[in-house]
Order: C-alpha cells, then sequence, then structure tokens
C-alpha cells in the first residue's frame, strides 16, 4: 500500500494541526510542506517543531520561490543554495526525509520564442552538478535527501525527463541526490511512464501525483493503475504527494484523492 | 478494482521481498510493453501474437485495464474484412529478418487483399485459437467504469463477433459445425504429435526456400526438425498462393481441435455476456454454444481414451494421439457429468499427472512420441495450466484447481517466467521473462476467482 501527502496549501485551516485534522480524515498519510525564500521557512522552525510534537507527520518539503539552483544570474543561483541548504536543514531537523527541488521553473523553455538559451547545454550541465553537488553534500550531512524534479519541456530547459535527472545524478556520485518523479510532467515527457521508473528505480526517492490536466488525479485521464503498478513493482516506500490545482469543490476534491488513489491501485 | 486489493504486497514463499512473484510479473509486463500492446518475448517473439495477447491482456488487466483494453484493442484493429483476426501482426519497426516467416512471406497486404487484409499493417494469413472474447469479457470485469468509460465493449463486440462468424463459416470445412485449423501453427500448438499423421501427408519445402529464425535464439533440440519446418512452409506457401481464401485453398491439412473449439464456445458464451451487458440480443450466442458443445463431444469425444481428440478431416477419423488439447474442453460448463468425471480421472492419472511440478505436460507422459523437452511433444506449458485450472474450478474441483495453481506459481517463480518448462525437473525451457506465463501468474495471484462466469 502506498501512502499518501497533501501540501499543506490545499488544506483548509489556520494551523498545522488543524490542516493536519483534516487530512487525516481525508485518508492522507502525511503533509508535504511547502518551503519559501528568504529563509521564510527556516523562521517557521518553532512552529513545525510544535507541529512534529502535535503528531503532524512531515516527511518533505517542496520548494515554494522563484528562482533555483539552475537560474542563469549568479547572485540567484547563489541565494537559491542557500535557500535550498536551509531547507535541508530544516526538514532534518524536524525529522523529515528531503526536500524537493527542479532545476528551474519558468525561466527559460526551448519550445517558446527566443528558442535558444543564453547559456550552453555543457555550461548548464556544469552549474547543475555544481549546485547538486554541494546541495547533496550539505544533505548528506544533515541525513536527508534533496530530490531533483524534472519538469516539462514547457516550464524548464534543462531537466525534463527522468533519463536526465539520473545522467546528473550518477554523475554527482552520492546517495543523497536522488529524482522526485511528478505524474504530470511524466505524462508530457516520458514515452512509456510505467517503463520510465522501472528503469529508474534505483535513484527515485520521492513522487508527487497530479493529473493530466494538473488538477487532483482522478479529474484528468492519465493511466494510474499502470503508474502506481510501476511504483508498487519497484517497492518504492515513500509518499504520493499531492501537489496540484483543484477542480470543482476544493475541499471535496482534496477530499477524493486518497480514496481515488488507493482504488486505481497504490 | 477489489482484485488489485493487496497487489504486489503479500510475500511469495522463498522470494527475497523485492523479487516477490508479483513485483516480477508486473516488471516482465512492463518491460514488454511496446506501446499498445506487449511482445511475447523481446528475444524469441518480436511482434504481437493472437492468443497471447488474450492471455496478456487477462494478467494485464491487474495492473492498467487500460493497456489490457488496448491490448485487445490494437489486435482487434488488424482484423481482416473476412472476419479472421491474423496470429500474428508485424511490428514495422522490427527488422524483417528478425522472425521467420516474415511480413515478406506472408505478404498479408497483397496476397490477402481479396480476402480482406488490411493495407497495413503487414500480418500472417493464419489465425490461432479464439481466446479474444473470453479476454475481453474478464478485461472489463477488472474495471467496468473505465470499461464503459471508454465504450470498450461496444467497440469489440461487433469484432469479436464477426471473428467467430468467420471461424463458425469459413472455417467450418468439416461441415458439422465445428471450426477446423488449417496449418500447426494455428491451434498453438505447433509441433505435437496430433498432426504427425496429417502431416506427413504434406510435401515439404526443400530447405534452401526458407531461413528459420527461432533457432538462432531457441535451442535446436527443442525446436521442430527441419523436416517439420518445411512442412509448415509449404502449408503456410499453399494458403498464400490461394489468396488465403478458405473456399479456394486445397487445405491438405485440416483437422478440428478440442481446445480451438472449447476456446470458441467459452468465447461464445463470453459474447453472450457483452450483448446483455451492452443491451443486444445474447440468445444466439448461448444457443450456438450449446449447439458446438453437443457437436464437441459427439465428434471428438473418445470414451475409450478418457478424453478429447483431434479430428483429421482427410479420412474424418479421430488421431490416435492424446494431448493436452484433449483435457482442455474441460472448460466448457455445460460438458456430460460423465465426461468431466472421465477428464478429471484422465489429468489425474499416469498419462498426464507431473508430480514433481503439477503441471500438465502437452503430451502424454507413456506415450510414445513424448519427448520433454521437445516443442509441445513433453514440456508443461504455462497458458494450459490456466485454463486447467479455469476448467476445475468451472466444475466445482477446487481442490484439483488448488493444486495446478500452486504448482503454476511455484514453477513460474522458480524458472523466470520461462515459456515452457520440463514437466518432470521444472528446469525452464525456451524464451525467459515470457510475457503470458507473468500474466497468468498475476491473474491467478490477484483475480476473484468468483468472478462473474461469462
Amino acid at each position: 500500500m502506498l501512502k499518501t501527502a497533501v501540501q499543506e496549501q490545499l488544506l483548509p485551516g489556520d494551523t498545522l494541526q488543524a490542516k493536519w485534522d483534516f487530512a487525516q480524515q481525508a485518508g492522507y498519510d502525511a503533509i508535504e510542506l511547502r518551503g519559501k525564500g528568504d529563509l521564510h521557512f527556516a523562521s517557521r522552525l518553532d512552529e513545525l517543531k510544535q507541529a512534529r510534537k502535535d503528531g503532524v507527520v512531515m516527511p518533505t518539503v517542496c520548494v515554494d520561490m522563484l528562482h533555483f539552483l539552475g537560474a542563469f544570474d549568479d547572485d540567484l543561483r547563489r541565494d537559491a543554495v542557500a535557500q535550498m541548504k536551509s531547507q535541508l536543514t530544516v526538514i532534518a531537523e524536524i525529522g523529515g526525509v528531503g526536500a524537493q527541488t527542479p532545476a528551474s521553473y519558468g525561466m527559460f523553455s526551448r519550445r517558446l520564442p527566443p528558442f535558444e538559451p543564453p547559456r550552453t547545454e555543457s555550461e548548464d550541465r556544469e552549474v547543475l552538478l555544481a549546485g547538486l553537488t554541494e546541495l547533496g553534500e550539505h544533505a548528506r550531512k544533515e541525513g536527508v535527501t534533496l530530490f531533483l524534479e524534472p519538469l516539462n519541456r514547457y516550464e524548464d530547459h534543462m531537466v525534463n525527463r527522468l533519463d536526465q535527472a539520473a545522467d546528473l545524478i550518477r554523475a554527482v556520485g552520492l546517495d543523497s541526490v536522488r529524482i522526485g518523479i511528478d505524474s504530470y510532467h511524466m505524462n508530457i515527457e516520458e514515452t512509456d511512464p510505467a517503463a520510465a521508473i522501472l528503469a529508474h528505480a534505483d535513484l527515485i526517492g520521492h513522487a508527487q501525483v497530479s493529473d493530466s490536466n494538473r488538477f487532483q488525479p482522478g479529474a484528468g485521464h492519465l493511466d494510474w493503475s499502470s503508474w502506481l503498478g510501476a511504483l508498487r513493482t519497484i517497492g518504492y516506500d515513500g509518499h504520493l504527494a499531492l501537489e496540484c490545482r483543484l477542480t470543482g469543490d476544493p475541499l471535496q476534491a482534496v477530499h477524493s484523492v486518497p480514496g481515488f488513489l488507493k482504488r486505481s491501485g497504490a | 478494482m477489489n482484485s488489485l486489493e493487496g497487489l504486489l504486497d503479500r510475500p511469495a514463499p522463498a522470494a527475497p521481498a523485492d523479487l516477490t512473484l508479483r513485483r516480477g510479473a508486473a516488471r516482465v509486463l512492463t518491460d514488454n510493453w511496446t506501446g499498445s500492446s506487449t511482445v511475447p518475448s523481446r528475444t524469441l517473439y518480436p511482434h504481437q501474437w493472437s492468443w497471447d495477447s488474450a492471455f496478456i491482456a487477462i494478467g494485464r488487466r491487474h495492473l492498467s485495464a487500460r493497456r489490457a483494453q488496448q491490448e485487445l484493442e490494437s489486435l482487434l484493429a488488424t482484423q481482416w474484412a473476412d472476419g479472421r483476426v491474423p496470429h500474428i501482426v508485424f511490428n514495422p519497426a522490427v527488422a524483417a529478418d528478425a522472425y521467420f516467416p516474415s511480413p515478406d512471406f506472408w505478404r498479408s497486404s497483397e496476397a490477402g487483399r481479396a480476402a480482406g487484409a488490411p493495407a497495413a499493417p503487414e500480418t500472417s494469413g493464419i489465425v490461432q485459437p479464439p481466446v479474444h472474447a473470453l479476454a475481453a469479457w474478464l478485461v472489463h470485469l477488472a474495471d467496468p467504469a473505465e470499461s464503459r468509460r471508454r465504450g470498450f465493449l461496444a467497440r469489440v463486440h461487433p469484432r469479436l463477433a464477426a471473428w467467430h462468424d468467420y471461424l463458425l463459416t469459413r472455417r467450418d470445412l468439416g461441415g458439422r459445425g465445428l471450426a477446423a485449423i488449417v496449418h500447426p501453427w494455428e491451434p498453438g500448438m505447433d509441433n505435437s504429435p496430433c498432426w504427425d499423421r496429417a502431416l506427413a501427408r504434406v510435401e515439404p519445402a526443400t530447405p534452401d526456400t526458407f531461413r528459420r529464425a527461432d533457432l538462432a535464439h531457441g535451442q535446436p533440440a527443442d525446436r521442430p526438425t527441419d523436416l517439420d519446418y518445411g512442412r509448415y512452409v509449404r502449408l503456410a506457401a499453399d494458403y498464400r498462393e490461394a489468396g488465403y481464401d478458405d473456399r479456394a485453398a486445397p487445405h491438405h491439412f485440416a483437422l478440428e481441435d478440442p481446445t480451438f473449439n472449447a476456446l470458441l464456445i467459452t468465447s461464445e458464451l463470453a459474447l453472450a455476456a457483452m450483448s446483455r451487458e451492452l443491451g443486444l440480443p445474447h440468445e444466439r450466442y448461448i444457443e450456438r454454444a450449446d449447439r458446438l458443445t453437443r457437436t464437441l463431444v459427439e465428434r471428438l469425444w473418445d470414451e475409450e481414451a478418457g478424453l478429447f481428440r483431434v479430428r483429421d478431416l482427410h479420412d474424418d477419423t479421430l488421431v490416435d494421439e492424446d494431448s493436452v488439447s484433449g483435457l482442455i474442453p474441460l472448460l466448457v460448463p455445460h460438458l456430460p457429468k460423465d465426461v468431466v468425471r472421465r477428464l478429471s480421472a484422465t489429468l489425474l492419472g499416469p498419462r498426464f499427472r507431473a508430480p514433481a511440478t503439477e503441471l500438465v505436460p502437452s503430451y502424454d507422459l507413456t506415450g510414445h512420441a513424448f519427448d520433454k523437452h521437445r516443442y509441445w511433444r513433453g514440456p508443461a506449458w504455462f497458458n494450459t495450466a490456466w485454463l486447467i485450472h479455469r476448467g476445475l474450478r468451472t466444475h466445482g474441483l477446487h481442490q484439483e484447481a488448488e493444486r495446478i495453481r500452486a504448482g503454476f506459481l511455484d514453477q513460474a517463480g522458480r524458472s523466470g517466467f520461462a515459456e515452457y518448462i520440463d514437466p518432470d525437473t521444472g528446469e525452464g525451457r525456451g524464451a525467459r521473462l515470457f510475457s503470458w506465463t507473468a500474466a497468468l501468474a498475476l491473474d491467478l495471484l490477484c483475480a476473484d476467482h468468483e468472478e462473474l462466469r461469462p
């Protein structure tokens, strides 16, 4: 049986404790936190520690910023790495397992004008390897994992598929860097999502779920039983974290997901 | 999908957690998926095979109802206008010499044009046993909501009905209501001794006119001999030269096979169930199944031998060979009680009981032509065991069914999902990571065996 988590902004309630009550009642096993920039996530440490004491399960944090470790701008890139280090430290401190980030988001797409990015592919690779190595070493020291998330071609121009993430992670050579997969992006980029999961089984550390249209699972047309069956086949033991937009009544939508995933083979 | 409860979770005996039978089987099916169908084996069989796809869909429904539906849809999309479902659909992306006979041997789009072969893709011109309607019904049952959403039954029903009509008209070569096979590859048990007598009448094609691809991956000692292969080629070439027209072809080889017809009966009942579900008249299929059942017993039951036998239409006599094909009619629900009793006794007797593996050998263990390694002349296959398991349950013989189920799962795991095994030792033979072995293992692990029978 695969465990489910839900990102905190999707839950009703003013506090993590209130959100957790709703999440549990809906059948989730955990909450995925969101990590804003300017060290905002670190500033929540007391709140997070109290929530943990109150029994809230928070295994992962997903970055919630507009610049990332692959930024073209050096200052933004350095800041992104510093922010991610802090988020790794905080998630370790509250007993979590890791933090998820893409290489970039909304910075450049080879499918949209002007089509040619300002940096070459080998420069991109160099920047990503440096950032992933620095973050991977920090994560190892903290006893947690950095999850690199491939995004679809319209949202990032560097890491779109699992094989690209796997290639970078093998070059970095640290167990503390793993792939964070996302069903929505995989549906766009992978030839066969289930086969991609099997092919990169040894490197998959985290999974996020949303349907083909970015709405909650069940609202689109993904072949969920095939995707979830592949995760079960590889013995994936992390969470399926809900990161999506909602269609229909928002509370009902969030409420529907654990049952839907379970019926689809989770 | 209730059947998914616990899927992949329960540990298989003596296997480490990450290599449980379920996970292994699911991995085989995912690895062998090509995007719209499943290859039986990445090495030996790189295209789509008709009855393989049906068995694969029966297991794949537990992993993805959608892919299971696509498996059958992609096969049925290549149906000929005369209703036949070809036994191979060639993948144009695979090299022409990867398998023999290749598309340029069959030349379906050209030689089969008058019979209604599609312009593309290329297919073979012969058929395999009609397991498809049974498979489609079981796939529907795995997730009726997804099936209805995709209009699955509404789309496959007319094609399956046309397929059965083809078999019951064009292929009624004996004129008594049973479907005949016209090539040893059609019953799916290519090299069975049941075909030897009829094959001996066929003038073999000379070895320089064909190049076997099966020997590149399979072990020559397990495969048919060159002489037999020459006869297979001759029969197929003659059929091709007649434009695959069943009325015009010479049919030097024409037999009524018990398994082929038993599967037709079971699939007729599945068509009836589908018709009911779709709000269409279903009585026609029930009546045909009843009539076929009576004719099967009249024409192919051998009281003395205690099993069904192949009838050779050349001289209208039963072939004096006992094979697993004669036991599979256990699948048929309305068999006379004494026939069921005799069949289960034969299954438990010295000719077909292999206590070391509990799988059913493809040929009489005590028979003169028994060869525990050679293709369909002794080894045990997993699809025949699955069919017999289903047949035993159909007749309430649960203890016997359970014995076969346990043997199946044990041997499938031990052999690495082999194509077939030595019935005495369990040694795996032929291809490994074989799709229907994995699929039917999943089905035995996951299916609700009390699910609605067609």
